[in-house]
């Protein structure tokens, strides 16, 4: 009983204002606004430099969004560690590797959600920088 | 300093956007199929509170707007691109992170793939450049300046259409 309470999810219209508040104020004292796709270029540079680092420096679009860790960089590693210990404090952290959704329509397979993951998350990403979002 | 309210913030909205289960596979999928709206009541929340604040913030002489251009090639192609991803991975950018922080290992696969993703857009950034991302370039355009309406005039509309849309949700159990 206490862990069904416990893991209660937040009403998302107020979770949702509560994030709307969180912008404003990031944007009032840092003139941050929230995002995430372009630390994906930036730690992708970062990892191509370890083998190639004269050619990430060539490239324009690693000139324009420069491997380095900035404030966006630190909001994205906040997040894990944010929903980390909200999850760990409720009672709702679970390791899983196939989602209840995708196990009971595609099976159980780990090697078929874990691929189609990837495929999925190099197809979003690509369309997320096209979109400039 | 910033590093640091970088992280301070990605904390706090990890914490929401995990308490609200808003970053599980199942409720983005759920949006996706049109049968759980509960990331769209989040995000539409957060959406209409950002757009007084930050307003408000403009208005006040405290913050400015960071307005994207309006690029159609870029945000059509790029929209339906990432949408296919999307539904694939389940996670978007921002989200995947929040999922692996309450120990969903397939947002891994994801991460992996999305650093890829941005490594081969990386690649065709040049051509892309030149082609894609010149059609139909509007600039930088809000949505005040595209209705030729004073920004309070509009902001009301949009609060009072989000509310309705948010009602006409919960009226039909989504």
């Amino acid at each position: 009983m206490t862990a069904s309470t416990r893991a209660k999810p937040w009403n998302p219209y107020i979770a949702g204002a509560l994030a709307g508040l969180l912008l404003v104020l990031s944007v009032w004292i840092t003139g941050k606004y929230f995002g995430a796709s372009t630390t994906f270029v930036r730690a992708a540079g970062m990892v191509e430099q370890t083998v190639a680092a004269e050619r990430v420096a060539a490239m324009p679009y690693f000139k324009k969004e420069a491997p380095k860790v900035d404030w966006q960089w630190m909001f994205v590693v906040g997040i894990v560690l944010g929903s980390c210990a909200a999850s760990v404090a409720s009672g709702t952290f679970r390791v899983q590797a196939v989602p209840d959704r995708f196990a009971a329509r595609f099976g159980p397979g780990t090697g078929k959600r874990f691929g189609v993951a990837f495929l999925g998350g190099a197809v979003a990403m690509f369309g997320a920088r096209l979109a400039d979002g | 300093m910033e590093l640091i309210f970088g992280l301070i913030t990605g904390v706090l909205f990890g914490i929401l956007l995990q308490r609200s289960e808003v970053i599980r596979y199942d409720r983005q999928l759920g949006a996706l199929l049109l049968q759980d709206m509960t990331i769209v009541k989040f995000m539409l929340t957060t959406i209409l509170v950002g757009m007084v604040g930050v307003y408000l913030l403009v208005d006040l002489g405290l913050a400015k707007l960071a307005v994207k251009p309006l690029i159609l090639g870029g945000t059509v192609l790029g929209g339906l691109i990432f949408g296919a991803g999307w539904g694939l991975l389940g996670y978007c950018p921002g989200t995947s992170g929040g999922a692996l922080g309450e120990g969903r290992l397939d947002a891994l696969a994801g991460i992996a793939g999305m650093l890829v993703g941005a490594g081969l857009f990386a690649e065709a950034y040049p051509l892309l450049k030149t082609t894609v991302l010149t059609w139909g370039d509007y600039g930088k355009l809000t949505l005040p300046q595209l209705m030729g309406q004073h920004r309070w005039v509009l902001i009301p509309w949009f609060c009072v259409l989000g509310y309705a849309f948010l009602r006409w949700l919960h009226k039909r159990g989504l």
